[in-house]
């Protein structure tokens, strides 16, 4: 495995040295938590009781006080959030695994070292998962202080992180990272332009996107079971994933398909 | 010894081949010559051989490594120097060759010292720590060649190594590869310009599809000049006018001189002694006669065009 390793190093310099690329990361985790503590701050500081006590009414949210049915009502519906990013970030970063190689011209000298299908593929997997997960958690846990700050004054309490925000993302974002980065991996062995891959493998955060949606609009309330489900079609998704990402890896196929 | 050997060897894409039936061997150390038009097989011809195409006609070894089953092992013992020189933009000059050479498994050690040699020996010691994509074309194939050499292949193959490079770069390029030549390293050479097979190749195959011959290159001499007689005349009365070495070819209708003296001094000395002289010119490039005529052949056979492969 020490080709992976290696690739694995390089991918992360080259990561390094990239400020779009990681401008780019870092701007939607960086959405998603300053927009929604700011705009919590502001409502615990301005907003009338009977804005929150409405809040409370349609979100159906046993809570102490309307502090606390307002964090409640947050953490519950800018939870699927947090699953967007493990799945989007791997795939800004994976998507360009092998496309990129292949635009940079770097795929045939890098077939043509003894490293194995199975290293380039770990290699590649790992560098992206570990940024994308590392940016996650790290937004996870700023929400978090951001979301006790706010309301430390009315509360006196961290009620964050609560049980499922702790599963999603310690059980929940390494799943989906493994799946938003082996999709960009069969997606990337498949299709030539890393842009496209992107933009097709990026499609995958839509079905998550509408469910916060809906859920904002009150059509339906994601609970603990959903999650757990969620979590087991994403760990059944990643076996059948890395499997066909494997499968499709063909080194003489990657040099030959051009479209 | 043979580094390579390959009999009836083959490769289809599809329903399209890209050569085949290719029978040649190459000794250790020696320096070969991949000769054929555009869309011939030669890029192919040369991935089957650094194992990164499987063939699924014929057989063959490289450096006694079977092409089919030798996979990684092969690949370790084969330095390719790919069409274009493919490294990573943001990293520099000496990073790049410390990556590959950790995936061809030298050691981290043996990886730093061989870099810098390189380095030092393709004058690129000044720009080690310049990102690739600053480097200009001719520093970027000198670094896809120090690349080729960073693990002490056994067999270094070299495809195209001077497209698309300016005449400066060119004949640094060339210089270098003449310096692995010399070192009797064994070198397969896929290019265009006959010169450079001229003068660095001791053999070169002509591929258009199929092999359509292996020509051993006879240096040219410099300073030789080509004669041709009205009619095939006796060596020995030309000898008599010592004008220098000379050989007759073509049943005896062209003379080749190497002239002690000027030309015109050797024109008349040669009609003294009775020759009839049609026509004088510098002794071309005998391998682009044979390339030349070969390719005729293959066209006229049907088997050499401009576009890749032929449809089965």
């Amino acid at each position: 495995m020490k080709g992976a390793l290696l690739i694995v190093r390089k991918e992360l310099l080259e990561l390094r040295r990239s400020p779009v690329l990681l401008l780019s990361m870092t701007s939607l985790p960086a959405t998603v938590v300053v927009v929604p503590v700011l705009l919590l701050a502001w409502l615990v500081r301005a907003a009338p009781t009977q804005a929150l006590d409405w809040l409370q009414d349609l979100y159906k949210v046993p809570a102490s006080s309307p502090t606390a049915a307002l964090v409640a009502v947050l953490a519950k519906n800018w939870l699927p959030m947090f699953l967007v990013l493990p799945i989007f970030l791997p795939i800004l970063l994976a998507a360009q695994s092998i496309g990129g190689e292949r635009e940079r011209r770097t795929l045939e000298p890098l077939l043509a070292t003894p490293v194995s299908t199975l290293e380039i593929i770990i290699g590649k997997s790992v560098a992206a998962l570990v940024p994308a997960l590392a940016i996650t958690w790290i937004a996870s846990a700023l929400f978090c202080a951001g979301v006790d700050a706010a309301v430390w004054t009315r509360l006196h309490a961290f009620p964050l992180p609560d049980g499922p925000w702790l599963f999603a993302t310690l059980v929940l974002s390494p799943l989906l990272s493994l799946f938003g980065n082996a999709l960009a991996v069969v997606v990337s062995a498949r299709i030539v332009d890393p842009r496209a891959a992107q933009n097709v493998a990026a499609t995958t955060v839509v079905p998550l996107l509408g469910l916060l949606v809906i859920q904002l609009a009150g059509g339906i309330s994601l609970g603990p079971g959903f999650y757990l489900g969620f979590a087991l079609g994403a760990l059944v998704a990643d076996v059948a994933l890395i499997a066909l990402a494997v499968r499709l890896f063909d080194r003489e196929k990657l040099l030959t398909r051009w479209r | 010894m043979l580094a390579i050997e390959v009999r009836s060897l083959g490769k289809s894409f599809g329903k399209r081949r890209a050569c085949w039936d290719l029978s040649f061997e190459i000794a250790r150390g020696e320096v070969f010559g991949l000769l054929g038009p555009n869309g011939a097989g030669k890029t192919t011809t040369l991935r089957m051989l650094a194992g990164l195409y499987a063939p699924d006609q014929g057989s063959g070894t490289v450096a006694g490594l079977d092409l089919v089953t030798g996979g990684a092992a092969l690949r370790r013992k084969v330095g390719l120097l790919t069409e274009s020189p493919g490294f990573y933009g943001r990293l520099g000059a000496r990073e790049n060759l410390l990556f590959f050479a950790g995936l061809y498994g030298v050691s981290k050690r043996d990886a730093l010292l061989r870099a810098a040699r390189l380095l030092e020996r393709f004058a690129l010691a000044s720009h080690a720590d310049r990102p690739f994509a600053e480097l200009s074309r001719g520093m970027k194939q000198k670094l896809a060649i120090a690349r080729a050499l960073i693990h002490e292949p056994e067999v270094i193959l070299l495809d195209e190594p001077t497209v698309g490079l300016d005449p400066e770069a060119t004949r640094e390029v060339r210089t270098l590869i003449e310096e692995l030549a010399r070192e009797q390293r064994t070198l397969v050479l896929c290019t265009h310009h006959l010169a450079e097979v001229e003068r660095l190749c001791s053999r070169a195959a002509f591929v258009a599809g199929r092999l359509i011959g292996v020509h051993k290159i006879e240096h040219a001499q410099q300073g030789r000049v080509r004669i041709e007689l009205a009619a095939a005349h006796a060596a020995a009365a030309l000898r008599a006018a010592e004008l220098g070495p000379l050989r007759l070819a073509e049943q005896g209708k062209v003379l080749l001189l190497t002239p002690r003296c000027e030309i015109p001094e050797a024109v008349a000395a040669l009609v003294a002694v009775g020759a009839r002289i049609v026509a004088v010119s510098p002794d071309r490039d005998p391998l682009e006669d044979a390339y030349l005529q070969l390719l005729a052949e293959a066209r006229a056979l049907g088997l050499a065009g401009d576009e890749p492969g032929a449809v089965l």
